[in-house]
């Protein structure tokens, strides 16, 4: 059945379905005066549509800059980044980044937040734009803070506020930058289980950046471990732990222990 | 000692020190220091400034120098934002008018009124182009200085979210430099009313700038400090009421300071 290859993020089901984001030969060199310093790659990766993919890998390995290549913040010295099997290039929302500061504008209430990004798109009549971010704004919990402030929020409320932002334009692909580092351990096991259900409802092919082993193996259904200077994939681990996956679950903790053993290895 | 009051009796307080001037004033009239037609009481320059309304002088200024500032201080505001907007996103052009402003700051606006009278003669056109003068320089410092203190998040977010660059102004960097922008309007409406006011002084024929020259001309110190009273009145409540509000709305809502919700 379709509805359940959609579903269900088997290997197999996964292996079926079109490639979304392919990444050949790419590598960033900075260069400061005379001497070149090679950031990351070359990476070769290929991400399938409805993957939730994570980077992970200790802080400085070129992970980040990996995903703003993609999200096209930042150029490649060497290699080709495609999308559908089109080359890419600059900031677009196809590619949406998510970024570790949640980034709500304070000129503009919450659902003018979410409707920032559906201008000039869909055809969409105010009032449609408006039914259309309230849908995601109830996915992450936050139907009833429409009219809300962006500082009336807490940390957690604004982070999920940021998310249903970053889905309302439908992105083919999600980028997401540790979003969550900067809250206290209960709202992060909430959200982990928020982006997980959203994730398998909307079918969406997200990439997550963490230096979390246990943030890793509860969400990513496949998880690429990135070795320091200069970053390249060390690891390409499937993780078919079913879902939702609890962050405090013994099981997850096991395989994230797993996935930190591999960046050591 | 910090001596604690509560917020809703501070008002009470500052009524209690205006009353104190009007009485340490009265007081000065009495002791006669100085000639009655040099210092006058209280109530000699509000029965002047009476006369003025009733003798049709008042009104008619008051409305004559609120239309040159409207029109003036408009101009004004929209030339600084317009500056203020391409010296915060411009590099060379915030490099080179910086300092130009900088300098034309120093000029106290006053010193615009003989350039004025020279290239615009004693037409109303004059006393517009010295309240640009005065004020344009401080509203395009202050919106470039907001600009260029713009969140880096919201111009990467803004992008990831597809705007166009054509619509960044618009949409996230005017919006987003609001409060130092409003800031700007607020001091540069205190400077505009310090140019016009100067600039009615010697080329007017109506106006309250008028109103204090003729004071001096007719050696009536009531309504030489009457006038001077009601320019700072207006100032003031202009200060206050339209710039000090919309500051306060808008550090409200975006959660900077306490203030009336909205």
């Amino acid at each position: 059945m379709v509805m359940d290859d959609a579903q269900s993020n088997s290997p197999a089901a996964v292996a079926a379905r079109p490639v979304k984001l392919k990444l050949t030969g790419v590598s960033k060199t900075y260069s400061n005066g005379a001497q070149a310093m090679a950031a990351l790659g070359p990476v070769n990766l290929e991400i399938r549509e409805g993957e939730f993919v994570v980077f992970f890998g200790p802080s400085g390995c070129g992970k980040s800059t990996l995903l703003n290549i993609i999200a096209g913040f930042e150029k490649v010295t060497r290699g080709q980044v495609s999308l559908d099997g089109r080359s890419v290039e600059g900031p677009h929302r196809d590619r949406l980044l998510m970024f570790q500061e949640h980034g709500l504008f304070p000129w503009l209430n919450v659902i003018q937040n979410v409707m920032y990004g559906l201008k000039r798109r869909f055809r969409f009549r105010p009032r449609a734009r408006r039914a259309h971010a309230r849908r995601f704004l109830e996915m992450v919990h936050l139907g009833d803070f429409e009219e809300a402030r962006v500082h009336e929020l807490s940390g957690g409320m604004r982070q999920r506020a940021a998310l249903a932002r970053a889905l309302a334009p439908d992105p083919k692909v999600l980028l997401v930058d540790e979003p969550f580092g900067a809250l206290d351990a209960l709202t992060r096991a909430k959200l982990y289980g928020d982006l997980q259900e959203i994730q398998q409802r909307t079918s969406k092919t997200i990439i997550l950046v963490t230096h979390d082993p246990r943030e890793a193996a509860c969400l990513g259904d496949r998880v690429l471990v990135f070795s320091g200077r200069p970053g390249q994939i060390k690891a390409d681990i499937t993780i078919s732990l079913a879902r939702p996956r609890d962050i405090n679950d013994p099981v997850v903790a096991e395989c994230g222990a797993g996935i930190m053993a591999q960046l050591e290895a | 000692m910090r001596v604690r009051v509560p917020q809703g009796r501070i008002k009470y307080y500052v009524l209690g020190f205006y009353l104190l001037i009007l009485a340490a004033w009265q007081a000065l009239f009495w002791a006669q220091l100085m000639p009655d037609f040099l210092f006058p009481s209280p109530l000699q320059v509000a029965r002047r400034l009476w006369e003025l309304t009733v003798d049709d002088y008042l009104w008619p200024s008051l409305e004559a120098t609120f239309e040159r500032m409207g029109i003036g201080f408009s101009i004004a505001a929209s030339i600084g934002l317009a500056m203020g907007l391409v010296m915060g996103m411009s590099r060379v052009v915030n490099a080179c008018l910086r300092s130009l402003f900088l300098g034309l700051q120093t000029l106290p606006t006053a010193a615009w009124v003989p350039v004025s009278l020279l290239v615009f003669g004693l037409s109303d056109h004059g006393i517009y182009f010295v309240i640009i003068m005065s004020s344009a320089p401080a509203v395009a410092l202050t919106a470039s200085d907001g600009i260029q203190h713009i969140p880096l998040i919201y111009l990467r977010v803004a992008r990831t979210l597809g705007t166009p660059a054509c619509a960044m102004p618009a949409r996230v960097i005017l919006p987003a430099s609001l409060p130092s922008i409003v800031t700007g309007l607020k001091l540069g409406w205190t400077l505009a009313w310090h140019g016009g006011v100067s600039a009615e002084l010697i080329k007017s024929t109506i106006g309250l700038g008028f109103l204090l020259q003729m004071g001096r001309e007719l050696n009536d110190a009531a309504q030489v400090i009457g006038v001077m009273v009601l320019t700072v009145l207006f100032g003031l409540l202009l200060d206050r009421f339209v710039f000090g509000l919309a500051q306060k709305r808008i550090l409200a809502r975006w959660g900077l300071a306490p203030g009336p919700s909205g």
